[in-house]
């Protein structure tokens, strides 16, 4: 079933390495509120009645919005489309933008999920990222959290951070996993230009671990949490069994999925058609489309030709330890996974990064650690 | 009907790069309405892109003007533009060589440089009469004053009445125009004697073959004259001559005195060599003009298409540009590294530079280019002597008794405060001062011997940097000297790079093997295993670098559905696979090969 995905693109304050669309400046968010609100409607009229199961607002930070806000954009949506009454439906919150009165105002929006940015639980590198918030204030939040009755809370967490090393991550691990949320994301950081840190980082302001000592927090880390009872399901996130994020599988399936706001990215079968497209990234772009009643794209959709769609597949599908399933592959495309890509399949295999067991063709634990380069036989 | 010869004018403009020389020719079009004001585009002459962009002419464009002057008489200029770099000097010579005078301009907040001198030293030789004008006057930090006086000084000519100019502005360009019909002389040359035609550039037309750019000297020539190169023995039918308007127009004949171009169905401009002389068959000259010199390439690198299926491709970008270029030589060379490419020639850096960029340009080639080589000589110890423009083909050590290298005389002209830092860069590069002159109060001029392999990659560049763009350099080539040569070699991973070799003095070999390992560390990707770097004269391995083995290669996540980027990182990646080079194991991407240059 597809998801739908929100973006806040409001935030406290913009990490240092943070390259998605969000603005510390909020003067717009009354005028933003009410171009999504335009969207949805352009939306429903504009495509087939669909029934959503998962719902996402993410961002930015949507737990910057003022109190009602969040509740307001989902009644919009609701009264839109039809989502599922046992909708997974998360909502990305940072600590230090937390009270109890938003959280209460959440639950009874309908969220039943919240997923919080921790990053570190060393204050010291949550500095050096420019987040606003401490390790102290995030234990608060996630009290809170439990207190509203919130029993599905992800973390996220990095490594490979400035100054950080091995021990800081399996540090950060072993306090989270003690917390005992339902899911972990880990990522490794990513060093994107144009943000202050890439400045930081090629001007010797900042240096980044080694691609050793980095290796060394990956490989650490996820056996630290599978330790913990977390299971790595995908390549960067852990979950307690029966916790995973359905919203992300959806993707990773490579399913349908409507984005909504600055910036959001589509994939819906139209017609018969996969098809993609994503809305502008500029904020005033947004709000003068939606306001004129037209749909805020940054393109035109574009019709994805089958091989693509199949490579999508195989792509998205790879990220997670089950792998891609061959029956679901052949349901989608009336071909098995393996006529498609016979010759890579049988490199990769060879290889030992690719292996077929349970009608599921899934990377090993080394073919994880190089599925850019495993995809790379398949394009 | 001949063109009164009295009223003829034949010049040349000298200038350093950016004192101005094609703004003046630009204005001086526009005087003589020889060009429509609305069809100007700045820099007129200088037709490449290239040419515009560094503000060089490659190509020597001649026009012709008519000019009314104050004493009422309407005369014929022909503007022969000239090269402006040490690379085309023979080029230069032979341009000089097709006129009477030559108009000097000086950028009057610069003074002389290195390279205008020896500009001037040409035209002297050629007995060209010097019209000195002072340029840029409209700058605020101009001080034309003292740019007279320095070429008073330094070339030792009066200038006092020299115009001083804004070629921008055009202020004072009319006075220009005056000085030329009263300083330089008509064309001499006898009408009725045979035939003797000057080639002093040659271009290729798509639709008439090449032409000869050409002053006649003596004789004449029209369509239908049977024409013989004096160099070659070659010979044509001429099937069109005519003049630069500066379109070409068709006349019915050129005279002595005139320049002009001549067609003869000529297929590439190397049959028509600068500084050839053409005859008539019919009524050959006796002697030809003198001045000839055969013109060999001095800098030499292998040049190979970055995507080994675009090869043809480079191929026929090659012919192309060759067409028109006489001294770009090329021929096939096949490197393990690099697979097949082209061993090409060329005159000097400028040159080089210029081809490779055209390569990219004009016929959007991705190009791996390796380190310029010059020519060694190379003694065998049986006595056979070898010339190498190819590290590759140097023969092995204990097979060769000694080695000589060429040797350049240099001219660096400067304010006086960066002779130090300039030394100091000469020394580095194994220079022998030769002297130093004080042009006036605060310039300086320095001679050098140089290796010219020290000078081929960045030594313009340096001395550039270390002077804060004053200095100007020229060179000239002076001998072979024996040398303490050696070859450089690079092993990765156990295998030799043919592509990464390069001969080097003994002295400088330590040095540039470390530094080029370390570079090659920096550029090589982590690959799925460690990779040694080693570098080595002969067996003996001199420096040790490691790539470390990939751990992981993953995109950290897909972030809100947002796959196409993730889809844009994965084709760029795979872009660049399929342009990385394979030695033995190890994929080397394009800037590898550039790293053996990029070192200081």
């Amino acid at each position: 079933m597809p998801g739908i995905y929100i973006h806040i693109p409001f935030c406290m304050a913009k990490c240092r390495y943070c390259d998605f669309a969000s603005f510390a400046d909020h003067a717009d968010t009354e005028a933003y509120l009410a171009a999504l609100e335009t969207e949805m409607a352009l939306c429903r009229e504009a495509l087939p009645q669909r029934l959503y199961d998962t719902v996402f607002l993410g961002g930015g930070t949507p737990s910057v919005l003022p109190e009602g806000a969040v509740s307001r954009v989902l009644e919009a949506l609701t009264r839109k489309f039809r989502v599922t009454p046992d909708a997974e439906i998360t909502l990305e919150a940072n600590p230090g933008t937390l009270a109890a009165d938003k959280l209460f105002e959440y639950r009874s929006a309908g969220v039943n999920r919240l997923s919080l940015g921790l990053q570190s639980a060393n204050d010291r590198l949550l500095k050096k990222l420019g987040r606003i918030h401490t390790y102290a204030q995030f234990l608060e939040s996630f009290r809170l959290a439990r207190e509203t009755g919130f029993d599905n809370v992800s973390a996220d967490i990095m490594y490979g951070l400035p100054g950080q090393t091995p021990e800081d991550h399996l540090d950060t691990i072993e306090k989270l996993a003690s917390l005992g949320p339902e899911h972990i994301s880990a990522y490794s950081l990513i060093l994107e230009e144009n943000t202050p840190l890439y400045t930081d980082v090629t001007g010797g302001a900042q240096s980044l671990p080694d691609e050793d000592a980095a290796y060394e927090m990956h490989r650490q880390g996820i056996a630290l949490l599978e330790a913990r009872g977390y299971r790595r399901y995908e390549i960067s996130n852990f979950a307690r069994p029966g916790c995973e994020s359905r919203h992300n599988l959806n993707y990773w399936n490579n399913g349908e999925y409507l984005g909504l706001g600055l910036n959001a990215h589509s994939a819906l079968r139209i017609g018969e058609k996969w098809t993609r497209w994503s809305n502008t990234a500029r904020l005033s772009d947004y709000i003068q489309a939606c306001g004129s009643g037209e749909r805020p794209f940054a393109g035109e959709p574009q019709a994805i030709p089958l091989a693509e769609e199949m490579f999508e597949t195989v792509m998205l599908g790879l990220r997670k330890t089950e792998g891609v399933s061959d029956a679901a592959f052949r349901a989608r495309f009336g071909r098995r996974m393996g006529e498609v890509f016979p010759k890579a399949i049988e490199r990769l295999e060879k290889k030992g990064w690719l292996a077929e067991a349970d009608g599921f063709f899934r990377l090993t634990a080394e073919g994880l650690d190089f599925q850019n380069l495993a995809l790379l036989e398949m394009m | 009907m001949a063109y009164d010869r009295k009223l003829i004018r034949n010049f040349c403009i000298i200038a350093h790069i950016d004192h101005g020389k094609s703004t003046l020719a630009d204005r001086m079009l526009e005087l003589t309405d020889t060009v429509a004001l609305r069809d100007m585009e700045a820099q007129l002459l200088d037709t490449m892109d290239i040419e515009r962009e560094r503000g060089i002419t490659i190509k020597s464009s001649p026009v012709r003007m008519f000019y009314t002057h104050a004493d009422g008489k309407r005369y014929m200029f022909n503007l022969i533009d000239t090269p402006g770099h040490v690379d085309f000097t023979y080029e230069v010579s032979r341009s000089l060589a097709a006129c009477e005078g030559a108009v000097l301009v000086v950028d009057a907040t610069q003074g002389i440089e290195a390279q205008t001198l020896a500009n001037v030293y040409l035209a002297l030789d050629n007995a060209l009469e010097i019209v000195p004008v002072v340029n840029k006057i409209d700058l605020p930090s101009a001080d034309p004053e003292r740019t007279i006086h320095e070429i008073e000084d330094v070339i030792g000519f009066p200038a006092e009445d020299a115009p001083r100019i804004s070629a921008k502005l055009g202020t004072n360009v009319a006075d220009v125009l005056a000085r030329v019909v009263e300083l330089v002389p008509p064309p001499g040359g006898d009408r009725s004697a045979p035939l003797r035609a000057l080639i002093f550039d040659s271009i290729y037309d798509n639709y008439k073959g090449v032409l000869c750019y050409v002053r006649i000297k003596e004789g004449s020539v029209r369509a239908g004259t049977r024409i013989r190169s004096m160099a070659t023995g070659a010979e044509f039918d001429v099937t069109e001559v005519g003049v630069f308007m500066p379109q070409l127009r068709v006349t019915d004949s050129l005279e002595a005195g005139e320049v002009g171009y001549v067609a003869a169905s000529i297929k590439t401009v190397s049959e028509t060599k600068v500084g050839d002389t053409l005859t008539d068959v019919a009524n050959p000259a006796r002697e030809p003009l003198p001045g000839y010199k055969h013109i060999n390439p001095m800098v030499f690198c292998g040049i190979y298409p970055a995507d080994g299926a675009d090869y043809e491709n480079l191929k026929e970008a090659l012919e192309k540009l060759a067409l028109n270029d006489a001294s770009l030589s090329y021929e096939p060379e096949t490197s393990q590294a690099l697979g097949f490419g082209f061993r090409c020639g060329f005159l000097g850096l400028l040159h080089m530079e210029i081809i490779q960029e055209r390569l990219e340009r004009e016929f959007d080639l991705d190009l791996v280019t390796t380190a310029p080589s010059v020519i060694y000589k190379v003694v065998r110890s049986n006595g056979a002597e070898l010339s190498i423009d190819n590290p590759s083909n140097l023969p092995p050590a204990a097979e060769i008794d000694y080695m000589e290298e060429p040797m350049v005389n240099a001219n660096v002209m400067t304010p006086s405060e960066y002779v130090g830092t300039i030394m100091e860069l000469c020394q580095s590069r194994r220079g022998v001062f030769i002297d130093m002159k004080y042009i006036e109060e605060g310039r300086v001029n320095l001679r050098y011997e140089l290796p010219l392999n020290e000078i081929i990659y960045d030594f313009f560049d340096q001395l550039k940097s270390k002077s804060r763009g004053y200095a100007s350099f020229d060179y000239e080539l002076k001998e072979y000297v024996r040398s303490d040569l050696v070859k450089l070699d690079f092993l990765l991973n156990g295998d030799l790079c043919d592509a990464l070799s390069t001969i080097v003095h003994r002295d400088k070999a330590y040095a540039k093997g470390r530094a080029v390992a370390e570079k090659l560390q920096e550029v090589i990707p982590r690959q799925q295993f460690e990779i040694p770097i080693q570098a080595a004269i002969g067996g003996k391995i001199i420096a040790r670098e490691t790539v470390r083995a990939v751990r992981k290669d993953v995109l950290a996540k897909c972030y809100g559905g947002d796959i196409t980027r993730k889809k844009k990182l994965l084709e760029k990646q795979k872009e660049g696979k399929k342009r990385m080079r394979q030695v033995g194991t190890v994929a080397l991407p394009s800037e590898a090969f550039m790293s053996v240059l990029r070192i200081n």
